[in-house]
């Protein structure tokens, strides 16, 4: 897929890679204060941005452009089940998340010398949880956006404030306290959150737990909701 | 002959807006038979797509029932699914495929697929002539292409009835051609057809059966032929002449029903088709020189104009 489309590869690959790149050789670390590397501090954060994009962004608005095109019509006119065709969408996009973080990983570690603890397991049930939410929540903007001009403010309702607010350049503690709080109920938070602990630090079961405690709570809220409303009808 | 298809008082409406109701498809009632190319034809607006696409199991109806092999369409989908193949009127892909990978594809979606991967979607390509598009790209494809992949996707699974949703509409005349001749070739496999169209020579080129839709309701069903002849008798002459001619002259054929003259067109209503020589021999007794001489039976648009008053367009409103 990557390979046969060029400009998909771009924006779902290189750009987050940029962003990253950008963000490691410019000073801005220094300004943070923090005694690690912000090349270090940023991987977990741009990581947990990029799960939090495939589904907010690149699975919402390829299933409006598959409603669209009337190719989701098409494919329910076969034998094929709605839940199969919209597990198969999305875990398509999971895998992608995946390749994506390895990528921004490697990059990392390789050209930046960032650290990665070598918390593989966390690291993987992070990915998947955080992934999962992120789809489902793209899943629920197809659902009520009819077209492009009405997914767009959508989705930019959803991701701006997590990117912003959502612990990915700066820790929260930095944002005035009426915005901490309201980054306290962020999913992404907690992702990026548990991202930086799997890679940064010692295995602490207290500390991850935590995050993957609250993920699994936004998730099941995030199944309940998706369940009751998903269409993939138009 | 066997029913395939048995459709009783279909119904279906959809809320536009709060309190406002539009009855797309208001009671239809048809079967269709085992081995037909079944027609439902109709302008743009009629319901044609709606009917069908309850049919399809792809919407629900609002009352009425639908049986397809005897199975109900609202219980019974998957059934009916595996058994139909369904080209929509808008047919797109997933980007970044070729046709071969798109047929596997659709292959993979039914549990018949036998050995439809390989041999099979080479020989599905060659029957709608694109063997060699088979690493080609759907977007790649001029529109009459585009149909006929359509066409073979809706194939992979080896189907016992064929739905086609105005297969030719955009096709300009060669390509709609070449449809038209696939469509038999597809039928003389044994496959059951039913197709919509608005194209009036379409229905009467290819059809067994017609039915004719306007308004959400059927107004008849039957052979083009007996449609048309049920219609009228007459066949109509015209032809241009250099100078004002005598309408009187004409009065001594038989069978004439009609002479319009209005120079320099003559318009004959003639109620059998003998007295074409008749009219020719007597125009050269009488010296006229004459030229565009056309001879035009009833069509089916004559029909539809004898059915709803209206003359039909093949415009109107969008569906």
């Amino acid at each position: 897929m990557f390979y046969r489309e060029k400009e998909g590869f771009y924006w779902t690959v290189l750009m987050p890679a940029f962003i990253y790149i950008a963000l490691s050789v410019l000073p801005i670390g220094k300004a943070i204060g923090s005694n690690l590397k912000y090349s270090s501090y940023v991987l977990p954060g741009i990581i947990a941005m990029t799960i939090m994009q495939g589904g907010v962004y690149s699975l919402a608005y390829w299933m409006v452009d598959l409603k669209a095109r009337g190719i989701i019509k098409r494919l329910l006119a076969t034998p094929l089940k709605q839940w199969q065709l919209a597990l198969s969408l999305v875990s398509a996009r999971l895998v992608i998340v995946i390749i994506q973080v390895i990528i921004l990983t490697l990059l990392g570690i390789l050209a930046f010398g960032a650290s990665f603890a070598g918390n593989v397991i966390s690291t993987l049930i992070l990915v998947l949880i955080g992934g999962a939410i992120f789809l489902l929540v793209g899943l629920l903007i197809s659902t009520f956006a009819k077209s492009y001009d009405a997914a767009a403010p959508i989705t930019s309702a959803i991701a701006l404030p997590m990117t912003f607010l959502g612990n990915i350049f700066y820790p929260i503690e930095a944002l005035p306290h009426a915005l901490q709080i309201f980054a306290r109920m962020l999913p992404i938070t907690y992702l990026a959150d548990g991202l930086r602990q799997a890679y940064l630090y010692p295995f602490n079961f207290g500390k991850i737990g935590f995050d993957i405690l609250i993920l699994g709570i936004w998730l099941a809220v995030m199944l309940v909701i998706t369940l009751a409303v998903f269409r993939l009808k138009e | 002959m066997d029913k395939v298809i048995e459709v009783q008082k279909l119904r279906k409406t959809y809320r536009i807006s709060k309190g406002k109701e539009l009855e797309a498809v208001k009671d239809v009632s048809f079967d269709v038979y085992k081995g037909e190319v079944f027609g439902i034809l109709g302008p743009n607006g009629a319901g044609k797509t709606t009917a069908l696409e309850i049919i399809e199991c792809i919407r629900p109806q609002t009352s009425g029932s639908v049986a397809v092999f005897g199975f109900d369409n609202l219980k019974s989908a998957n059934d009916i699914k595996g058994l139909i193949g369904v080209q929509l009127q808008s047919s797109q892909y997933l980007h970044h495929l070729s046709l071969g990978e798109l047929l596997d594809l659709f292959a993979s979606f039914y549990s018949s697929r036998k050995d439809k991967e390989g041999q099979g979607r080479t020989d599905l390509l060659e029957l709608v002539g694109l063997s060699d598009k088979i690493n080609e790209e759907f977007a790649n494809l001029s529109g009459g292409q585009k149909q006929r992949f359509t066409i073979a996707t809706s194939l992979v699974h080896e189907p016992q009835i064929l739905f086609l949703d105005e297969p030719t509409t955009g096709l300009d005349p060669k390509a709609r051609r070449d449809m038209w001749q696939l469509v038999k070739k597809i039928n003389a496999d044994g496959i059951t057809i039913v197709i919509t169209t608005h194209y009036m020579e379409e229905a009467e080129f290819l059809c067994n059966r017609v039915a004719i839709m306007d308004q959400g309701q059927i107004l008849e069903i039957d052979e083009p032929k007996k449609l048309i002849d049920r219609l009228s008798d007459t066949t109509q002459i015209s032809f241009f002449t250099d100078s004002q001619i005598d309408q009187n002259i004409f009065k001594d054929i038989t069978k004439i029903k009609k002479v319009h003259a209005s120079y320099p067109k003559v318009i004959l209503e003639i109620t059998s088709l003998d007295k074409i020589s008749a009219v020719v021999n007597l125009l050269r007794q009488n010296q006229i020189n004459f030229y565009g001489f056309t001879v035009k039976t009833a069509t089916l648009e004559d029909v539809y104009l004898d059915l709803t008053g209206r003359a039909y367009e093949e415009g109107g409103l969008d569906e």
